[in-house]
């Protein structure tokens, strides 16, 4: 980003900032009524009358659901000044479904406010880095959270700020900086408690960067509790429901957290399992609740670029390292585990995304003007193109009727609406018809609305792909599919690796027998291994239920039982057959890449006295991993289209998770149907077709360029 | 090699069987189910042999495991199918193969991108034109359609690991060879291609597998009860639910893929040596 120039850095932030107050804003209209905004709207109905009243020692008394602190609520109460006064809502249960009926007016305007402090939240992160608050704008849960009104807008944007002023006083070494990071702080844990995390992360991330003398540590811990004290007056001086009873009352709203975490229905009710942040954040998009406000949901992408990102991340400034890794961890301990919870995260996670995105870029764009600078040599070329000839022409020919033929003609069906009412036309020419006229001009576009009735084919053009997009994001289908890809072939290479590395050495018994066994999965129809695989897990018939059945639920693994009910459990059953079927292709490549290293190197790192870890860290692994790379993109192109693991799984449980290549299947299939449209859409599934293609080509780069980055590492 | 002690042979062994078991137990649990005369419907007790062990469901099984249809009539299908696209992959595949290995002519960097474009696109890209080719040469629901379009599908990957196995012969070998007086067919015909042949072999066997193992497009293409494979077969059956006859099942499982692992045995040898993954440089 140090390239840009600063008016066109401005310029951008400007953008993002307009674009997070439109999308904010958008979504704050549109969205239902969610739990707890009726409550909060009470609250800042009481704080509105104290206000009204002029006495405003009220603020001492009111603090509807306590066991938050005021900040928030008194703010929302100010907004509420202008708007017509109605009477106090109802004081219902926490566990009591959402009041759809807010006043109107007083809903907007306290909505407003909370969208205006999560567009404040991105204007800041644009500042530090325009694409992170890019994706922060767009970030969907943050998008939704920051526009009720929720707790969650103003102190994910004052504890933001808490964390850029210390990155500015570490840069600068000005009190004043660590004085604002400190009055943030303050204000963030009178918005809501768990948003203080950031604190610690500081804190952490400070003692980290404290060179480890004694006058040093001294000086740290000085600076640090006049931090900590400072933040600490804030929090009460900004907290006036306190002042009458300070201990008391602050004793009160914390026990009523760790009592509310173990005891309310509701939390027992959803008996979220302790990795459910994950959940939330890789495997869940907003937009399966609201698919009529979202679209385009790209959270769980950007969280996976996010760990992409973590090492450029750690080189910028630890402190967001330490913050995402502090808040991740109390986010998994603590029991309760709503949604909201993850905005703690999405700051920190955008700009980890961000420096991923920002990091491909620049190789990307590196490797290219490499690639045009080299000259390629013509007339060779030319001369061995002739003597190529004879060997291209018989392939060639069958090449194109069966592979290339299908290709382009599924580009051309997908800017069309050809489905099983057009069928008959579609047949006998009338994609061929339709693409040539609309891209020639003599036939003009169908607007997408009006396609999809005729029996005749018409051209829609390459408006299709909007809605493809808009759906296989919204679902999250798209961010499952990549973590998916991401997973599996991980654990692949990993088992993989780990067992050729097991039977590597030739005086391992039977090793001839363990190896002819590990095999076996491969040689085993991916179909047949997932019906194996289910029989063994399935809840209702498998073996795992059924010893479950006899034994009682304590038996090893039991947390797989009833796993088609929990999205994260039944990523893991998959990946379990996945993982089964898989590793032995990645067994062989590892051996297979082991014999090429010459015996001297190990002979020469054992004499030198290099321990087990030492070699396969700096011998074997970055000589096998050129080696390793072909089979891993061809098990990562395969495990982006596993198709027949998810086709069978569709039998053994009925859930949502599945692959671009197995929805498109579905969508095709005549006799099966989804995608909200009746079976048979052929034009929609092959845009998924073309869609998936451009992503995996994307993938291939940026793995390919990722790994090169990952080799320059190891040699530095 | 370095010697290994005791101990750490021993934590060798333990952690190889740990994995082996993590291989057998879906393998176990199906046997158990195949064997056992006195399940009927589907299992309702944990069990870790069979209750009453008997070969009746898979005697069942290699008579008619599907509908009315014979079993050695879908084995002859799948063979058939799987052997026919496997071997019509690799004659197409291995010309073009060749030239993308040796010549280097124009257009070839462009060649090698669209074999990549081929080798992502999910199955079911190649349905709809090649149901309009082959409904065209009128041969659409016969298994030679089978044949032709799991060759398409398997197509770009062979061509791709052939390649690496022509790369991986030396060009030396090649030359001394036109000096010899040889001619390009010839150097081909009986040095490059022997020298290859087993890593083709292993390509073969890929394309065979993928055929062998595929449902989705076969029942797109197949109308008649006479043309359909033992995949496709045990696809049917698993989608009638639990109404399934969970031993038969076990059975047909078995059935379908002792041949495939009675192959991969005993090519086990030239699988751990040939295998190159595709990994020429480029």
């Amino acid at each position: 980003m140090k390239n840009f120039s600063p008016a066109l850095r401005l310029l951008a932030v400007l953008a993002v900032i307009a674009l997070a107050w439109s999308l904010r804003t958008n979504t704050a209209a549109k969205l239902p009524v969610d739990y707890d905004e009726d409550d909060y709207l009470r609250a800042a109905q009481e704080y509105a009358a104290v206000f009204r009243s002029g006495d405003l020692r009220g603020l001492m008394e009111f603090n509807y659901r306590p066991e938050h602190p005021p900040l928030a609520k008194i703010i929302y109460g100010i907004s509420l000044l202008n708007v017509p006064v109605t009477t106090l809502l109802p004081d219902r249960g926490t566990s009591a479904s959402p009041d759809q009926f807010l006043p109107l007016p007083q809903k907007k305007a306290a909505r407003a406010v909370a969208a205006a402090f999560g567009a404040l939240e991105v204007a800041l992160l644009a500042l530090l880095n325009p694409l992170a608050g890019f994706l922060l704008a767009i970030n969907a849960l943050t998008g939704k959270y920051t526009s009720q009104i929720m707790l969650e807008s103003l102190p994910a944007f004052t504890s933001l700020a808490s964390v850029l002023a210390y990155t500015r006083y570490k840069r600068q070494a000005q009190k004043g900086w660590l004085a604002t990071s400190a009055i943030f702080l303050g204000l963030t844990a009178t918005s809501k408690y768990l948003y203080a995390v950031v604190g610690v992360a500081i804190l952490a991330d400070w003692l980290f960067a404290t060179p480890k003398t004694l006058p040093d540590l001294k000086r740290f811990l000085r600076l640090a509790l006049l931090w900590g004290g400072l933040a600490l007056l804030v929090f009460l001086a900004a907290n006036p429901y306190l002042w009458p009873n300070p201990l008391g009352r602050l004793a009160d709203s914390l026990f009523y957290h760790a009592k509310y975490s173990t005891t309310a229905v509701e939390v027992e009710q959803n008996n979220f399992p302790f990795y459910q942040p994950f959940v939330w954040i890789f495997l869940f998009s907003v937009g399966q609740w609201h698919p009529d406000v979202f679209s385009f949901v790209l959270d769980p992408l950007i969280a996976l670029f996010a760990c992409l990102g973590l090492t450029r991340m750690w080189k910028r400034d630890p402190v967001y390292i330490f913050w995402l890794v502090i808040g991740m961890a109390f986010l998994l301990v603590w029991p309760t585990k709503w949604p909201q919870y993850m905005v703690v995260l999405t700051a920190p996670l955008s700009l980890s995304a961000a420096e991923a995105i920002g990091g491909f870029g620049v190789g990307i764009w590196k490797d290219w003007q490499q690639a045009h600078a080299q000259k390629v040599n013509h007339t060779l070329e030319r001369r061995d193109g002739r003597r190529a000839l004879p060997w291209l022409i018989p392939g060639l020919i069958f090449f194109a009727a069966l592979t290339l033929y299908p290709l382009i003609f599924q580009f051309a069906m997908s800017l069309t609406d050809f489905n099983s009412t057009s069928i008959m036309d579609g047949l006998k020419g009338g994609v061929w018809r339709e693409v040539w006229g609309g891209l020639t001009g003599q036939i003009k576009a169908t607007p997408i609305d009006s396609a999809y009735q005729d029996r005749a084919v018409t051209f829609i053009g390459a408006e299709t792909y909007l809605p493809i997009l808009d759906y296989i994001t919204t679902s999250g289908i798209l961010g499952f599919n990549l973590l998916w890809t991401f997973l599996s072939v991980i654990l692949q290479t990993g088992l993989g690796l780990g067992a050729a590395l097991l039977l590597w050495n030739q005086r391992v018994a039977f090793r001839r027998g363990w190896q002819a066994l590990f095999i076996l999965p491969w040689a085993i129809p991916e179909t047949i291994g997932a019906i194996m695989w289910f029989t063994v897990l399935s809840t209702a018939t498998g073996w795992l239920g059924l010893a479950a059945q006899k034994y009682g639920e304590t038996i090893p693994f039991s947390f797989l039982l009833n796993w088609e009910r929990n999205p994260g459990a039944t990523l893991l059953v998959l990946l379990i057959c996945s993982l089964w079927y898989g590793f032995p292709f990645m067994m062989l490549a590892a051996s297979a890449g082991l014999k090429l290293i010459p015996a001297e190197v190990f002979d020469a790192a054992a004499i030198d006295g290099a321990s087990v870890w030492q070699v396969f860290r700096h011998i074997s692994w970055p000589l096998l991993l050129p080696l390793l790379l072909p089979a891993v993109i061809v098990r990562g192109i395969f495990v982006f289209n596993q198709f027949y693991l998810f086709q069978v799984s569709q039998m053994y449980g009925n859930f949502s998770l599945t692959t671009l290549a197995t929805l498109s299947y579905n969508i095709f299939n005549p006799a099966a149907g989804g995608f909200g449209r009746p079976a048979g859409e052929f034009a929609i599934s092959a845009g998924l077709n073309m869609l998936t293609m451009l992503i995996l080509v994307i993938f291939v780069v940026i793995f390919t360029r990722w790994s090169k980055a990952g080799e320059g590492l190891n040699d530095a | 090699m370095r010697k290994l002690t005791r101990w750490q042979q021993l934590g060798r062994q333990i952690l190889l069987a740990l994995i082996g078991l993590y291989v057998l137990i879906p393998i176990w649990i199906t046997l158990r189910l195949a064997f056992d005369g006195a399940l009927i419907g589907r299992p309702t007790e944990f069990r870790l042999f069979p209750k009453q062990f008997s070969f009746e469901p898979l005697l069942r099984v290699l008579d008619r495991p599907y509908q009315s249809v014979e079993f050695l009539s879908l084995l002859k299908n799948s063979l058939l199918v799987s052997f026919g696209a496997a071997i019509l992959a690799m004659l197409l595949g291995a010309s073009l193969a060749y030239a993308f290995a040796r010549f280097r002519f124009p257009g070839r960097q462009a060649g090698l991108f669209l074999l990549l474009l081929m080798a992502v696109l999910p199955p079911v890209a190649f349905m709809t034109p090649l149901y309009i080719v082959l409904s065209a040469l009128g041969i659409r629901t016969t298994l030679w359609a089978l044949v032709i379009v799991y060759a398409a599908f398997a197509m770009p990957f062979c061509i791709w690991n052939m390649r690496a196995a022509f790369q991986a012969v030396p060009k030396e070998v090649e030359e001394a060879a036109y000096l010899d007086g040889a001619g390009y067919l010839t150097t081909f015909a009986f040095i490059t291609l022997p020298l290859a042949l087993p890593s083709i072999a292993v390509a073969a066997l890929i394309a065979f597998l993928m055929a062998y193992s595929e449902f989705a497009l076969g029942w797109l293409f197949v109308e008649k009860a006479s043309t359909v494979t033992l995949a496709m077969s045990i696809y049917s059956i698993v989608q009638t639910g639990n109404a399934q006859p969970w031993s038969q099942l076990g059975s047909l499982t078995l059935v379908i893929s002792a041949p495939v692992v009675i192959i991969f045995i005993l090519f086990q040898r030239t699988l751990l040596e040939r295998l190159t993954f595709g990994a020429a440089s480029d």
